[in-house]
């Protein structure tokens, strides 16, 4: 058990925006701990506060009080320039619409990070068409994204999640714009990353396929973690799950 | 040898920062060129507005200093010929308070020009920085900086700008020579002259249209370097 260490830790964080005149509480006060080398689906219905969760242990947005820990370190205290440090070796990012830059071939994409990590171009070429043989794209790297189909654009925004070796990575939703066989695909990719570097996986999901496969679900309702349960838990109460949601 | 496994490897993330090795973020200059070719060349219709805004302008700019410079020329030449066509033209004719309100008018159009022109490319940047929207925020989330962003968007522009002024004050400038010809007469313009004037008029042509841009560029490239990389997460378009 001491091989655990947290990785991402939330103290009371609440978010409150400011909508016209009215004050909305997307999250009140909530506390969680993300273990290194876990991978944590954060579920919740649309309008929960999922999303906002999801954005500050990603380091992409600030609570209004409260503190977000990365590896210890407040993230509120980091300077624009660290943060983008952050961003770039640290965590990965993969978006439920892929968000690949559309005028930049496969292989472009997923070198940018490491353009903007200062390797060379030379090293970042021969890593990057590495990286896209190993999520199956080693025959693509000059396609560009309009001419790739949604799942072959998941993959290379995986490979380009994976450029700095990062320790998190961040997926919002990566199975929402596909379909079922390939969402299977993609999940698969991400457990075999998580096993073979040990990467921390956080997502943000609709999607029961992603429960299975998660080692723990946070569950999020008005603002709040209503529940956590780890894999074990949730394969038992599968059926009360659909009980008290209704 | 605990370091050694993936999990340990992956856990510290701010060791670095720690041990005081830690390096910033960088674009190189070579990739920023790179990138902006690419935006230009695979989004051409979105640069077409622009570059036709810019190329009219610089023209007209280009046509008048071209026609003002070598009419310089001429009326400080000490041929008899060309003073007796300049006589029967009206150049000298004009008074000097006539003159003066020909060159307001002149610079009122011509500002009035630049002005509209400002705003339509002011106007088209904004367009196209707001159908990115998505797109910066990835490149935030990806590392990029504020200043990342801001040199992208001003290298952009100022590419389509120094491009659409080149073309601009290529026309214009021969637009000037021949006007000066045809009103005047062809055959006391002389090759060397209309090239140093075609070539000063386009010079200065040049200049301006790229300043223009730039200038047009300033306000959607601050929108642009100011959206936060949440926005990246937004589905709907």
């Amino acid at each position: 058990m001491s091989e655990k260490r947290e990785i991402v830790r939330t103290q009371d964080v609440r978010k409150t925006y400011i909508m016209g005149s009215e004050k909305v509480h997307a999250l009140g006060g909530v506390s969680l701990t993300i273990d290194a080398g876990e991978y944590i689906s954060i579920m919740g219905p649309s309008g929960s506060g999922k999303s906002t969760l999801f954005n500050m242990v990603g380091g992409l947005d600030k609570p209004t009080s409260g503190e977000v820990y990365i590896d210890e370190v407040d993230i509120a205290q980091l300077e624009t320039h660290e943060l983008a440090w952050l961003r770039c070796r640290k965590i990965g990012y993969i978006f439920q619409t892929f968000n690949l830059i559309p005028v930049m071939t496969a292989l472009e994409n997923v070198t940018l990070p490491m353009v903007f990590a200062g390797l060379d171009a030379d090293e970042a070429r021969d890593k990057g068409a590495e990286l896209l043989a190993k999520v199956g794209l080693g025959e693509r790297l000059s396609h560009r994204p309009p001419q790739m189909s949604g799942g072959q654009q998941q993959r290379v925004a995986i490979a380009r999640a994976l450029a700095n070796d990062p320790a998190i990575i961040l997926a919002d939703e990566p199975t929402g714009n596909l379909d079922l066989r390939t969402g299977r695909e993609i999940i698969g990719l991400l457990l075999q990353l998580k096993s073979e570097r040990g990467v921390t996986i956080i997502t943000a999901t609709h999607d029961m396929k992603m429960l299975d496969v998660s080692d723990r679900v946070v569950w999020v309702t008005d603002g709040k973690v209503s529940r956590i349960q780890s894999r074990d838990q949730l394969d038992i109460k599968v059926g009360t799950i659909d009980g008290e949601e209704t | 040898m605990p370091d050694t496994k993936p999990s340990a490897l992956h856990g510290r993330i701010f060791d670095e920062r720690r041990r005081g090795a830690y390096q910033g973020v960088v674009l190189p200059w070579k990739r920023t060129m790179e990138v902006c070719w690419s935006n230009i060349h695979h989004r051409m219709g979105r640069c077409v507005l622009t570059f036709v805004c810019i190329a009219v302008v610089v023209a007209f700019f280009a046509s008048s200093l071209t026609v003002q410079i070598l009419q310089g020329q001429l009326i400080r030449s000490a041929d008899v010929h060309t003073q007796a066509v300049l006589e029967r033209a009206g150049v000298f004719t004009h008074d000097e308070d006539s003159q003066q309100r020909e060159l307001h008018q002149r610079l009122w159009l011509l500002s009035l020009s630049a002005f509209l022109c400002l705003v339509g490319i002011t106007n088209t940047i904004l367009m196209s920085v707001t159908e990115r929207y998505r797109e910066i925020g990835t490149l935030k989330c990806l590392g990029a900086l504020d200043s990342f962003v801001v040199r992208l968007f001003l290298v952009e522009a100022i590419f389509v700008g120094v491009l659409g002024s080149l073309l601009g004050a290529g026309i214009g400038c021969c637009l000037g020579v021949l006007q000066t010809g045809a009103v005047l007469e062809f055959s006391i313009l002389t090759v060397a002259g209309c090239t140093r004037a075609a070539g000063l008029g386009l010079l200065l042509a040049v200049a301006l249209g790229t300043l223009l841009t730039t200038v047009a560029a300033v306000y959607p490239t601050y929108v642009a370097a100011k959206m936060k990389p949440v926005e990246a997460m937004r589905v709907e378009v």
